[in-house]
């Protein structure tokens, strides 16, 4: 994990490091926020991993000399079955970008299979 | 070997085989296949486009197509090739083996997995409906949608509204299938898989999820905003309005220069996987390689404006020497292959074949494209045939080579059966040779000043023979994959069985049986080096603590 988060900082520092030096070399907004979103990006999630991940507890993935027979019995959480709500959720999704090319009559039908499949999946994934 | 087993996942209803089962399936394994067949179709609808913009060219005049239609081709070409194509297959390949290489029983999220691919399928559609099924003809703008040609001024049509839908389903799929690889690679690793005992692949294609979620938004966003200004009377890219089209110059390439490392690193992967295996040998510098990933995954997000040297706007001395170094952490992982390959007991299968192609094949498209880091050459070769066939060496001779390995090299362990050796060494061949006929002479007559995006051109210019050649490479080329489609369709008649692991595979997919169970491992072997399946299978050399990198030799 000290891995993981080592190099979120590292891409944080990256993005922040050449935004600065691209904007104090050319001035130029547009590639100076994109740069410095880059590092944005990494910082926020590497933040909150810091604060509130599991960076702190020593995981066996991250244990050298771990044994798989000691972690059998570890629950990783249940996996779904399987599920047609992303169908329905793209052909929403779908039909509802339609609208914006072809009218918007189309709209309704499109916000209402989008609703149903976010509804559906929601429900779904509650179990 | 130790036999524990993590608690097995609540899947066991899951419906086992059927077009319902693949069409709703929730499995890494499955949607990996799904990814991957989809998008090797939308390669040969793509690959019939090329093929069409070749036949035209064979000689001077019109013989097929007109100028509009031609200019669809070549845009819809681009577009299929690389979101529809290139990169979905290095996606399925993600989905089918990080979760085996790392010991996991599937994706962190498998319903957003789902969701990830039936946004891709559903945004090519959109797609390929955007060229041809338009009243006013398909979306001609060129690959990357450059306002104001793509603006509502002069493509009123709309075929440029539903390739913008398809492009921004597609990008929302990739960010989906982006935070599942990295939350996957980051939390579902098996006791003992550290960071740095990651297989190569998982490596690169963590980076390559990393680049997809800082790459893909700016690009959706200038999307969008074209969506607006074609749509909803925006202004943000028309200068009449008080737009700026540089900006969304520059929201592209944002996401345009990293996608092509979106779409090589895995393949990177691919073949570093593929090398050590048939040199006998395991990787040299496994740690300088996974550092030179980073760097190139890094240094890749500051080198977007050396598509833009020709604007004038921008610090073209920045981007060039940005653009100069990512060539030695590239170059780094040359030496790496080669230090792999030297004084290993290469074995010539179709997978080392197709690796070696992609070696050779990448030199050359590297090399050219140091040449065009250059801002005074790229200002006498920008929009030039010598450009295409840069960026075909590196994305056809690169990523599709390392296609074909990964398929020639994994299908064993998907299906069970083999592909027929002697007909992958005949893919291999007329591959290789159809692919350098059709690029190589590029080169030539892009010297010669033949500028790309052209229906037709003047006898007389030295362009005719170079041409020629190249569209008889593409029947060779096409040759190859014909070939190789007999091949998928007759092994599995043939069904040559191949074993949990026929290669002597060393990361920890070649640890299950051929195809693995429905949660990948019934038992997972300890994990004491970056080798466990080799360690695996040759316990009494590895010793119970596994062989430390340090350690191994040739």
């Amino acid at each position: 994990m000290k891995v993981a988060l080592r190099y979120l900082w590292a891409y944080a520092a990256f993005g922040l490091g050449l935004g600065t030096f691209y904007y104090v070399l050319t001035e130029e907004w547009v590639g100076s926020i994109a740069l410095w979103f880059l590092g944005v990006m990494p910082l926020i999630v590497a933040l909150w991993w810091t604060r509130h991940g599991p960076s702190a507890a020593v995981r066996a993935s991250d244990d050298p000399g771990a044994d798989p027979a000691a972690s059998a019995g570890t629950s990783l959480g249940s996996f779904p079955t399987a599920t047609a709500w992303p169908v329905f959720l793209v052909l929403g999704v779908f039909v509802t970008g339609a609208s914006l090319v072809y009218g918007l009559l189309l709209l309704p039908v499109g916000a209402v299979m989008l609703v149903w499949a976010i509804v559906g999946l929601a429900r779904e994934s509650r179990g | 070997m130790s036999t524990g087993t993590r608690t097995p996942v609540v899947a066991a209803d899951r419906p086992r085989a059927g077009p319902v089962a693949w069409l709703t399936t929730t499995d890494h394994k499955k949607i990996g296949v799904l990814y991957c067949v989809t998008a090797f179709a939308y390669f040969l609808i793509g690959g019939a486009l090329a093929g069409a913009m070749r036949a035209e060219l064979a000689d001077t005049g019109n013989q097929l197509v007109g100028p509009q239609s031609y200019n669809t081709l070549f845009t819809v070409h681009g577009i299929i090739m690389i979101f529809l194509f290139v990169a979905p297959f290095g996606v399925g390949l993600a989905n089918y083996l990080v979760p085996l290489q790392i010991g996991a029983p599937d994706m962190a999220f498998p319903r957003l997995n789902a969701m990830s691919y039936w946004f891709f399928a559903g945004g090519g559609v959109l797609v390929l409906l955007s060229s041809f099924a338009t009243d006013a003809g398909g979306v001609a703008t060129g690959w990357y949608l450059y306002p104001p040609l793509s603006g509502p001024r002069y493509s009123p049509g709309v075929g440029p509204d539903l390739l913008i839908l398809g492009l921004a389903l597609v990008a929302i799929s990739t960010l989906m299938s982006g935070v599942n690889v990295i939350t996957t690679t980051f939390l579902m690793r098996a006791p003992g898989m550290t960071m740095w005992r990651l297989p190569i692949f998982t490596w690169n294609v963590v980076v390559t999820a990393i680049l997809g979620l800082v790459a893909f938004p700016p690009a959706v966003a200038a999307f969008v905003l074209l969506l607006f200004d074609r749509r909803l009377g925006g202004h943000a890219f028309d200068p009449l309005g008080g737009g700026d089209p540089i900006v969304y110059q520059h929201l592209f390439w944002f996401l345009g220069h990293p996608e092509v490392y979106i779409l090589i690193l895995p393949f990177f992967g691919v073949i570093t996987e593929i090398i050590p295996v048939f040199s006998r040998k395991r990787l040299f510098g496994y740690t300088g390689f996974v550092l030179a990933t980073l760097a190139i995954g890094a240094l890749s997000t500051g080198v977007w404006a050396h598509h833009m040297f020709t604007t004038g706007v921008v610090d073209n001395p920045f981007f060039s020497a940005m653009t100069f170094t990512i060539a030695v952490p590239t170059g780094v992982k040359f030496f790496n292959w080669i230090g792999t390959m030297w004084g290993g007991k290469i074995t010539f299968r179709v997978p080392m074949l197709f690796a070696v192609g992609f070696l050779l094949n990448f030199l050359i498209g590297g090399v050219t494209g140091v040449m065009l880091a250059s801002a005074p050459l790229d200002f006498q070769l920008s929009d030039s045939y010598f450009l295409v066939s840069h960026f075909h060496y590196t994305m056809m001779g690169g990523s599709v080579f390392g296609i074909f390995a990964a398929i020639y090299f994994w299908w064993p362990k998907a299906f069970g059966y083999r592909l027929s050796e002697r007909l992958g060494r005949g893919v291999f061949a007329l591959m290789f040779v159809g692919f350098n006929m059709t690029f190589w002479p590029q080169f030539v007559v892009g010297l010669r000043g033949m500028p790309r995006r052209i229906v037709d051109y003047a006898p007389g210019l030295g362009w005719e023979t170079p041409n020629l050649v190249s569209s008889l490479g593409v029947v060779v080329l096409s040759a190859g994959v014909l070939v190789f489609l007999l091949d998928a369709l007759t092994s599995r008649r043939r069904r040559t069985p191949a074993g949990d692991d026929p290669w002597g595979g060393s990361s920890l997919e070649w640890a299950t049986s051929s195809p693995p169970p429905e949660h990948n491992f019934t038992s997972l072997p300890r994990i004491r080096s970056d080798r466990p399946a080799y360690d695996l299978h040759h316990r009494a050399e590895a010793g119970e603590a596994g062989r430390p990198r340090s350690e191994e030799t040739a």
